[in-house]
């Protein structure tokens, strides 16, 4: 029974078993649904404090390591384990979805047993991406992650549901596999090497591959990453998708699954390919940065708030490219933070519209003006959220963009000097919407009677503020636990595993093998 | 352990010999005791189930009967037990709703045992004398089933599919005929051993497109969306899951055959146009059924892209065909269930299914995922078995075409679940009492959620029966 003793399979399982569990629940039990729901999700999350407590912040190696055949005769195992990147991006989940289901309570109306069942389902998915050690595990996650998120946003979404929903699963599948095509190659090249088969992924690091097949190899997954961060020309589906999901599928899109491309460069395709890695770095460097500064023009542009704060993302993802890709300790250990980072300023920023348009079921910035005066203690939270996301010293997003910009800097001047301004220009936009939501007279007489945050609201963002002043002023817990796996990250990433010579000239085609 | 080959074969021929009386007595007992009609169906059940008991465990041996026509191993074991099982789920389907008018329900079960007979000799067949036999015995009763109902659409799927099958057959024949010409044998040891000779290619290739017929590729898929779609539901279920299944396990026979050469290059183009063409023109449809047709085309494809990956590729077909028999027919009756007229219902009219049946369009759901390769389902390790052995055989480039297909197959599957989660209902759907079909839905739709994480016992079935090819 490791399958259960052990903590991380125990995440995956217990919010699996719940989803199931929810399904039994005869239809018309909304309460016992809501129960069971946030009661599963606060487990999982006192589950996930029990990981953080038990774990060696000094230690390198993968920790709470469960490697269980699953399917023996194509090497393939049920292989999990965390570093402290992982664990950070299992925790920066498994607070997000108490907060998730709380926020649903009242905006979810119809079908509420898929619903939860749904989120629950994506929540084991999620957490398996984050602690999946096996190439096969991974990308059953990955991919197994659609089908919920898909039902969110077509079911429960908005008007133009359908189309955001359909984009999303077809964007992200045809982006990804490839990356399946790839895994097999990656494999197949690993036994023709020393004739076993496995999908590890210890195993399958420093494999001797030609710079030929590596470059190949890392387009297929880095094109399936970038879908997902997204970066620059693959982020159309990204406004869709989080403007139509529902609040919750907003805040986990822009929370949790963002996350995953960004950390499947980190845990797969540099490591596993580090001499390709190095000639496409600068490449995916710049498209980042290409996204800071696109993205906040863009977010710039926007009435509507929610379509802000989901630019906003593409830029903020940018940033946390730009940190991995210049192979530089600070500035990479400041891209893993500010992956936690984005996940709660920009959740909560999504719980805050969400809040505003269960009101007033609108979301354009000049529907709203002098929100202070009805609901002050929507705007002191409000306040505080948007001073995270630009980066305010002393709160969380501070920490994490020095770092990137202070580390890349060393690598990449000119990038990181063109990052600085979509900085400040996230500056401009976000202040520029905040200032017109909250402060200026009250011109609509229907925000007069607004009600300010009610208990709930209050108890799903507490959470979320907790966390953006903690790391603002202390991150060093947080900094030390990753730092190890971001220092085997750069060592990984510098290796040179290619056999000589180490050219890559692009050609077409592939049938041949080495 | 090495049983008596002839106590072995008694018990294992026990199973068809069982059919052929069974199909028989659904045929003349009612005709001559009054008490018996109606219920040929429950005779039919009740005789393939006892044929499956007769299928134990089979030796790990092969033996050959009759001078070599019939090879008896575990792998003919295993083709048998899936051609029983999907006889017993299709025959199931038909009690729940008749596939037949009431006065050719003799008829009905008499077809259906014979061509299930044929496909149980036609996998075990050692030579292409006994296949081509076996293949008439399959086909001639399947275009008849196809039009059992004498309807518009049902004979015109009769009359279409038995055109493009004659000539497909006609091919197989003509090529047979060229290849005994040229050699002493034609038992497919002996052909693998033979010297390659410039007209016996062109036999070949005449008996390779004869089954490209019965298994759906492109270009010789004519057919099948006529066929699939006037044929009664029950019927095309049974030509996706078993018809196809008897083609693919003979082009594997002939496919190995070569080591490479014309042959394979054939067999490449084939897959890649098969798979390319058939997702593309799926995109279109609008019926249920002829989207299952399409969608079918397009799993032949990718079964020959697992024909590159040797033993493992077979290993992996051997999978993939009930996991995808599970999904399709599971997606069949759910056709079944809600059709109106014959033609099958529309991909609207599953609007608002989820609302009225949500376990219904839950288990929907997962057959189209399943179909589309998504995980966790059955159907995405069936994809990642066969592309597997592609890529490991050294074929990248025909698994990137067809995992792009596969990624623009998802467009069309996913559609059947917009219609049924996100589009209200146009007509109610009557909530009925569940009876047998909805149970061999779940059924199949356990299996499809099942069979892929927990793949090991099938796969290691699979593995054991790909050995003794």
């Amino acid at each position: 029974m490791e399958l259960l003793t052990n903590p991380l399979s125990l995440l995956i399982i217990l919010p699996a078993a719940a989803g199931l569990a929810l399904l039994a629940v005869p239809p018309g039990k909304t309460g016992a649904l809501k129960g069971l729901a946030l009661g599963a999700t606060l487990l999982t999350f006192l589950l996930s404090l029990k990981l953080y407590a038990g774990f060696d912040p000094a230690q390198a190696a993968m920790q709470f390591q469960l490697d269980k055949p699953w399917l023996p005769a194509y090497g393939i195992n049920y292989f999990l384990g965390i570093d402290g990147i992982s664990l950070l991006m299992i925790m920066l989940t498994a607070l997000l979805m108490p907060v998730s289901v709380l926020a649903s309570f009242s905006y979810i109306k119809e079908s509420q047993r898929a619903y939860y069942a749904c989120l629950l389902f994506l929540e084991a998915s999620m957490i398996g991406v984050f602690a999946a050690l096996d190439l096969f595990a991974f990308y059953m996650f990955w991919e197994g992650m659609l089908i919920p998120m898909y039902f969110l946003i077509g079911i429960w979404g908005g008007p133009r549901r359908i189309y955001a929903a359909l984009k999303f699963f077809i964007y992200t599948m045809a982006g990804s596999v490839l990356m399946l095509v790839a895994i097999l190659w990656v494999v197949s090249a690993h036994h023709a090497a020393t004739g076993a088969w496995t999908f590890s992924l210890p195993a399958l690091y420093g494999g001797a591959l030609t710079a030929q097949a590596q470059f190949w190899l890392f387009a297929a997954f880095a094109l399936a990453f970038a879908v997902k961060v997204p970066l620059f020309p693959f982020h159309t589906w990204l406004p869709d998708a989080h403007v139509e999901a529902p609040t919750a599928g907003s805040v986990l899109l822009a929370g949790v699954l963002l996350k995953m491309g960004v950390y499947g460069y980190l845990r797969l395709a540099v490591p596993l390919f580090p001499d390709a890695a190095r000639v496409f770095a600068p490449w995916l460097a710049g498209l980042g940065v290409v996204g800071i500064i696109y993205g906040s023009l863009v977010a710039w542009s926007q009435r509507d708030m929610k379509k802000m704060v989901a630019y906003s993302s593409v830029a903020h993802l940018g940033v946390v490219v730009l940190g991995i890709m210049a192979f530089e300790p600070s500035a990479a250990a400041g891209a893993v933070l500010q992956m936690a980072n984005h996940g709660l300023s920009t959740g909560a920023l999504f719980l805050l519209v969400g809040v505003l348009y269960e009101r007033r079921h609108t979301r354009l910035i000049e529907d709203y003006g002098g929100l202070a005066k009805v609901m002050p203690g929507f705007s002191a939270v409000f306040m505080i959220v948007t001073l995270s996301s630009i980066g305010l010293p002393g709160l969380n997003g501070f920490v994490g963009e020095v770092l990137v910009l202070f580390g890349s800097f060393k690598v990449y001047p000119w990038l990181a000097g063109a990052a600085v301004a979509g900085v400040i220009l996230s500056a401009v936009y976000m202040l520029g919407m905040y200032q017109q939501v909250v402060f200026g007279p009250l011109r609509h007489t229907e925000n007069k009677v607004l009600p300010d945050l009610s208990a709930r609201e209050w108890l799903y963002l507490a959470p979320l503020l907790v966390f953006i002043v903690l790391i603002g002023v202390w991150p060093g817990p947080f900094l030390r636990r990753t730092l190890p796996a971001v220092n085997s990250y750069i060592a990984l990433s510098q290796q040179k595993t290619a056999p000589l010579p180490a050219e890559i000239n692009i050609v077409a085609g592939g049938e041949e093998k080495e | 352990m090495i049983t008596d080959p002839l106590s072995y074969a008694a018990s294992a021929l026990s199973g068809p010999l069982l059919l052929v009386l069974a199909a028989f007595g659904c045929l003349l007992l009612p005709l001559f005791i009054k008490r018996l009609r109606g219920t040929q169906g429950l005779i039919a059940l009740g005789a393939a189930l006892v044929a499956l008991t007769f299928l134990r465990r089979a030796p790990s041996a092969e033996f050959s009967l009759f001078g070599g026509a019939m090879l008896l191993s575990p792998l003919s074991a295993y083709l048998w037990a899936f051609a029983l099982l999907v006889l017993i789920v299709v025959a199931v389907l038909s009690i729940a709703r008749l596939a037949a008018p009431a006065e050719s329900q003799g008829e009905y079960y008499f077809l259906l045992f014979m061509a299930t007979i044929g496909l149980m000799v036609l996998v075990t067949a050692g030579d292409l004398f006994t296949v081509f036999i076996a293949l008439e015995l399959l086909s001639l009763p399947v275009y008849a089933l196809a039009g059992i109902r004498r309807s518009k659409p049902g004979l015109e799927a009769a009359y279409k599919y038995f055109m493009l099958g004659a000539f497909g057959s006609g091919m197989t024949v003509m090529g047979i005929a060229i290849l005994n010409a040229l050699y002493p044998s034609l038992a497919f040891a002996a052909l693998k051993a033979a010297p390659a000779q410039p007209l016996a290619l062109a036999g070949f290739l005449l008996v390779i497109s004869g089954f490209a017929f019965k298994t759906a590729l492109v270009p010789f898929h004519m057919w099948v969306p006529d066929a699939y779609e006037g044929a009664p539901t029950q019927v095309s279920a049974f030509m996706a899951a078993a018809v196809k299944a008897g083609g693919v396990i003979v082009l594997w026979r002939l496919f190995s055959l070569f080591d490479g050469g014309p042959v394979r290059e054939i067999f490449w183009w084939l897959a890649v146009l098969t798979a390319v063409s058939a997702n593309l023109m799926a995109l279109a449809q609008k019926g249920l059924k002829r989207l299952l047709a399409y969608s079918s085309v397009a799993h032949a494809g990718y079964m020959a892209v697992a024909f590159f990956g040797g033993r493992q590729g077979f290993e992996a077909v051997l999978y993939y065909l009930p996991v995808y028999a599970m999904a399709t027919i599971g997606a069949f009756s759910v056709a079944l269930l809600l059709e109106k007229e014959e033609r099958g219902p529309q991909i609207e009219d599953l609007a608002g299914l989820a609302k009225s049946r949500p376990w219904l369009a839950g288990a929907m759901s997962a057959f189209m995922f399943s179909l589309a390769g998504v995980p966790p389902l059955a159907g995405f390790f069936a994809k990642f078995y066969a592309f597997a052995g592609a890529v490991n055989g050294g074929y990248t480039g025909l698994v990137v075409i067809a995992i792009i297909m596969s990624a623009v197959s998802i467009y069309y599957y996913l559609k059947v679940t917009v219609v049924m989660y996100m589009k209200p209902a146009a007509n109610g759907h009557t909530p009925e009492a569940p009876g047998m079909i909805e149970a061999v839905i779940f059924l199949m739709a356990a299996g499809v959620i099942l069979a892929g994480v927990f793949s090991r016992p099938l796969l290691t079935l699979a593995a054991e029966a790909s050995r003794w090819f």
